[in-house]
């Protein structure tokens, strides 16, 4: 034992003196300054058109915590780094919200490649990650607890697309998507599900850095499908979604709903996106008062479904602290289900009603804007509600199917 | 706080040696890589691919990525070799390109950008909470072997040719050297350095995936090297930790100018590190060391 | 099949067009300047959100907000260029091409910082594609093309006929003897940056004009340019243009035979095509 002591005392020794010009004065905080909890989300690159709006709902939720008296006795500090869509610096970003700010919690990492690269570091330093990214393989790696995600991992997705086609009487359908981690999941799973009812399908995998896909969609056109899934992020789905008016297209449209946004539509304009469908939205479950509730937080009369998820996971962490009176990543870790997963108890969509209902000695259950929220043990949304809204004259309308 | 300095002193080594791989290439040979990326992301794919799909040894994965980037760059040579200047930096940039394009769709091969997870970190399991500092050690000692190396290869009559070729090819093929092969060992030796960057990233982070290897890097490492001074392999190295310390205190500006949006530091933070390059290139085009010549070296 | 081809190839023309004119404006600075200038993708970013200021804030016609785009760049390439890079004449042309890197990546950043990263788009209405036969064009596509079209053309005069575009030919020609013709180099470098970079910033309003623009949208075009620039021949302005057109053209014809997820490699495979058999490009000066 003194002597793994001795020798950690030596490489430390050196470290520090090869560190020395990295030394950078912190305050330091102990156990009974603020709890830290933060936000790794993307401000540059290609994930920056809603970075920004995950941090906007994370600092709402902690002012309002904040402002009612805090959590366990102690004010919230919120903090925000910039992954710049990129996992090496999300990795560096993460490494000084951990080692530097003692976070106990780091919130709606988007992309999933950084999501990929920075489980490692949660596990390890016992840190909580709650993501919004879908890629599957994250869920499997080993994070002993530490992970969880309000977004549908994408079989769920393409699950989703297949029975909105089937609904539709698809006959003849089109898929293009860009190539992310989760293309092929998806594809595979609407395939399986309508190929074997005699839908026909093909797809087509698109280069999502270049300006036009205008040939890709010609060739899409020329296919004439009855449905086409217009699977794009909203830059790339404002791209095509011109394209397709130009064209002429006479099918239906269907998109990711995280592509479909009121920027989306603001983007290809009225006349383009008039009659899409936005398909797999996860949606608040019974009501939407929590979604209510953030529209009047963030003073914004449409949401999209990653600042509901952020929300979400703001409400999520401070609870589980609540809930186990231990603001540790590993007390998040441990009480999570049991705010999230316990059906039976008292529904709260919000953190202020929570904390109260958890100070009066009641059972609860976070039900958010984004859905039920409600974890598998690898941290998997299970039981999620998908809605599906269509554009009407400018506006995303919910349609039952 | 200890932590997060060994870590970020970890990702200055990684970067200093692709530093001196690039100072091989553009500081003693004078071919500008721009694609220095690209061996990066080949070098680290190669060891990850070895060592998780074949379980080979750590060491054999590392071996695996010098070897196959050496490779790469003596084939990149020959296709590059009757380029100018101009050109070679447009078609290096381009083939980094290339590189990750390829990694993001041969999903077969790569992953796609799924990326490469759980990539074997070397004695793990023995070390625990210790590995990260050992990496550090092992990283550092690395970097002076790779010094000590190339400061051997600098001053010896290798190095002067290629010193020679920088400065005047058609001179340097008059006096009789083979000009195309000597550019096709440094190029090769500084690939392999780049490589060996790209193994050690991937075996301490764990996880690579292609949209690691984007131009942005290249620009941090030219930043490192034009800041130590091009030509000097111990600038290099000082430029790389300069480069990352520079990159990870601007993190701290929140502190400084409050009123700002988190979307406008981000902006901020960006341009910080274009003006750093671009203040460098001003206040001495040479590097904070200049590089250093022998005696008997004619005027250049 | 044939009638896929004539319709790639149609598109792949349209979309060459667009592309030829900032690669002229490369070309251009290249010329007289003699370095690669890597900021032309963010002075296409500052011409497309110049227009869409123009366009979409202050209701100008999409033609005019073009040549706004124009002047825009070109003032903020000459401003740039007078402030950030001409303190580093006489270093070597790499040296200044990496200080331009450097600039690219503070002129990005700066867009981003005022407009931040979400998409915008003009205020234009979308238009029905006309339809011959089997082939459709969309009437945008048809005048970014001409707008490029009629760009080319004026600098075309404007190089031939001209006293100072006579004068910018021979400094590009041979820089010593311009000087001791009494051609003032400072002021054709000043031209040649302002023009070059104008149309750069014309070449980022089309791709708006057909697509949306945010801070990236110059640099998620910028190998295509750069692969039009080189391919013809760094320095050659009639080498832009066919290299311009080939770009556009292999990058849709290789939907025949290549997944759509390579199209970012096109322009790469064409500059390595091209340079193994001529390493100054098609139209590339044998000489400097």
């Amino acid at each position: 034992m003194s002597r793994l002591i001795t020798r950690r005392g030596a490489l430390l020794t050196g470290a520090a003196t090869i560190a020395a010009p990295f030394v950078i004065t912190s305050p330091g905080f102990g156990q009974t300054g603020p709890i830290k909890i933060a936000g790794l989300v993307s401000l540059t690159g290609s994930g920056s058109p809603f970075g920004p709006n995950s941090r906007v709902a994370h600092q709402a939720v902690v002012d309002q915590v904040n402002a009612a008296g805090g959590l366990l006795g102690r004010k919230i500090e919120y903090l925000a780094e910039d992954d710049q869509t990129n996992a090496e610096a999300g990795v560096r970003a993460t490494r000084k919200l951990i080692d530097v700010d003692k976070v106990s919690a780091i919130m709606s990492v988007w992309a999933s490649a950084v999501g990929s690269a920075v489980v490692p570091l949660c596990w390890e330093n016992k840190v909580m990650l709650l993501g919004i990214s879908a890629a599957d393989s994250i869920a499997l790696l080993p994070h002993q607890g530490y992970f969880v995600r309000t977004q549908p991992h994408t079989e769920l997705q393409g699950k989703e697309f297949a029975r909105f086609a089937l609904a539709q009487g698809a006959k003849n359908l089109y898929l293009i998507m860009p190539q992310t981690p989760f293309t092929e999941t998806v594809f595979k799973a609407i395939r399986d599900t309508v190929e074997p009812k005699g839908v026909k399908v093909q797809s087509t995998i698109i280069d999502g850095k270049k300006t036009s896909f205008r040939s890709e969609i010609d060739e899409m056109v020329r296919a004439t499908p009855d449905l086409f899934m217009m699977g794009g992020y909203q830059a790339e789905n404002i791209v095509m979604a011109k394209d397709l008016f130009r064209a002429n297209f006479k099918g239906k449209v269907m998109g990711f709903a995280y592509g479909m946004t009121a920027a989306f539509i603001d983007g290809a304009g009225k006349d383009a996106a008039e009659g899409m469908y936005a398909v797999a939205e996860p949606s608040p479950a019974g009501g939407s008062s929590a979604y209510a509730a953030l529209k009047a937080l963030v003073k914004r009369d449409t949401l999209d479904t990653y600042i509901c998820q952020a929300y979400d996971h703001a409400n999520l962490v401070i609870l589980s602290m609540a809930k186990g009176k231990d603001a540790s990543g590993t007390g998040v870790r441990d009480n999570i289900r049991k705010i999230a997963n316990n059906d039976s108890a008292m529904k709260v969509d919000n953190a202020l009603d929570g904390l109260k209902a958890l100070a009066d000695g009641k059972e609860i259950k976070y039900a958010g804007a984004s859905g039920p929220c409600k974890f598998s043990d690898i941290g998997n949304i299970i039981e999620v509600a998908f809605r599906t809204t269509q554009i009407k004259d400018g506006k995303l309308v919910e349609v039952k199917i | 706080m200890t932590s997060y300095l060994i870590a970020m002193a970890t990702f200055a080594s990684i970067y200093a040696i692709l530093a001196l791989g690039l100072n091989v290439m553009w500081g003693m040979a004078g071919m500008v890589n721009l694609g220095i990326v690209g061996f990066y992301a080949f070098g680290a794919y190669i060891s990850a691919l070895l060592t998780v799909n074949a379980h080979a040894p750590i060491a054999l994965g590392f071996l695996a990525a010098m070897i196959g980037t050496a490779a790469m760059g003596a084939l990149v040579t020959l296709g590059i070799m009757r380029l100018r200047d101009d050109y070679l930096a447009i078609v290096t940039l381009g083939f980094a390109e290339v590189v990750r394009i390829v990694a993001e769709n041969e999903i077969w091969l790569t992953r796609g950008t799924d990326g490469i997870s759980g990539i074997p970190q070397p004695l793990k399991h023995l070390l625990g909470a210790d590995f990260n500092l050992a990496y550090l050690i092992f990283c550092l000692v690395i970097v002076a072997l790779t010094l000590f190396v190339l400061e051997r290869v600098r001053t010896s009559p290798f190095g002067r040719v290629l010193r020679a070729i920088r400065e005047d090819a058609q001179v340097a093929a008059f006096a009789g050297k083979d000009v195309l092969k000597f550019k096709v060992k440094a190029f090769a030796l500084g690939g392999a350095l780049a490589g060996l960057a790209g193994a050690l990233y991937a075996h301490y982070t764990s996880y690579i995936v292609p949209e690691i290897y984007v131009p942005l890097l290249t620009i941090y490492i030219f930043l490192a090297l034009t800041a130590g001074g091009i030509g000097n392999n111990f600038g290099a190295v000082i430029g790389a930790f300069v480069v990352v310390f520079f990159l990870e205190s601007t993190r701290f500006l929140i502190g400084v100018v409050p009123w700002l949006s988190a979307e406008q530091l981000a902006a901020l933070r960006e341009f910080l590190v274009g003006l750093g390059l671009l203040l460098v290139l001003y206040a001495r085009p040479r590097g904070l060391m200049p590089e250093p010549l022998p005696r008997l070296a004619g005027p250049s | 099949m044939l009638e896929k081809t004539l319709q790639l190839s149609l598109n792949g023309l349209m979309a060459g067009a667009v592309l030829a004119v900032p690669a002229i404006g490369l070309t251009m600075i290249y010329a007289v300047l003699r370095f690669v200038n890597f900021s032309v993708a963010a002075h296409m970013a500052v011409g497309a959100y110049a227009g869409y200021m123009l366009n979409a804030w202050l209701k100008f016609s999409a033609w005019l907000a073009v040549v706004g785009a124009f002047v825009a760049a070109g003032a903020a390439g000459i401003a740039s260029d007078h402030v950030a890079l001409r303190p580093l004449r006489g270093y070597s042309a790499l040296t200044i091409a990496i200080a331009s890197i450097a600039l690219n990546l503070m002129i990005e950043s700066t867009i981003r910082f005022f407009f931040g990263g979400s998409p915008r788009d003009y205020a234009i209405p979308l238009r029905r594609d006309w339809t011959f036969g089997f082939l459709h064009v969309g009437p945008q596509q048809v005048e970014n093309a001409a707008i490029a079209l009629i760009a080319m053309a004026l600098l075309f005069v404007f190089m031939m006929l001209t006293i100072t575009g006579k004068a910018m030919r021979a400094v590009a020609d041979n820089p010593m003897l311009a000087d001791s013709k009494g051609i003032d180099p400072d002021r054709m470098a000043r031209l040649a940056v302002g023009i070059g970079m104008g149309l750069a910033g014309i070449g980022g309003m089309l791709v708006g004009l057909d697509t949306s623009i945010d801070p990236l949208v110059g640099f998620r075009a910028i190998l295509s340019v750069f692969a039009a620039a080189v391919v013809g021949g760094l320095g050659s302005v009639p080498g832009a243009v066919i290299g311009g057109l080939a770009i556009g053209l292999s990058e849709e014809l290789s939907l025949l035979a290549l997944p759509a997820t390579y199209k970012s490699a096109i322009g790469f495979l064409a500059i390595l095509v091209v340079l193994t058999f001529r390493p100054r490009g098609l139209l590339g000066a044998k000489t400097a």
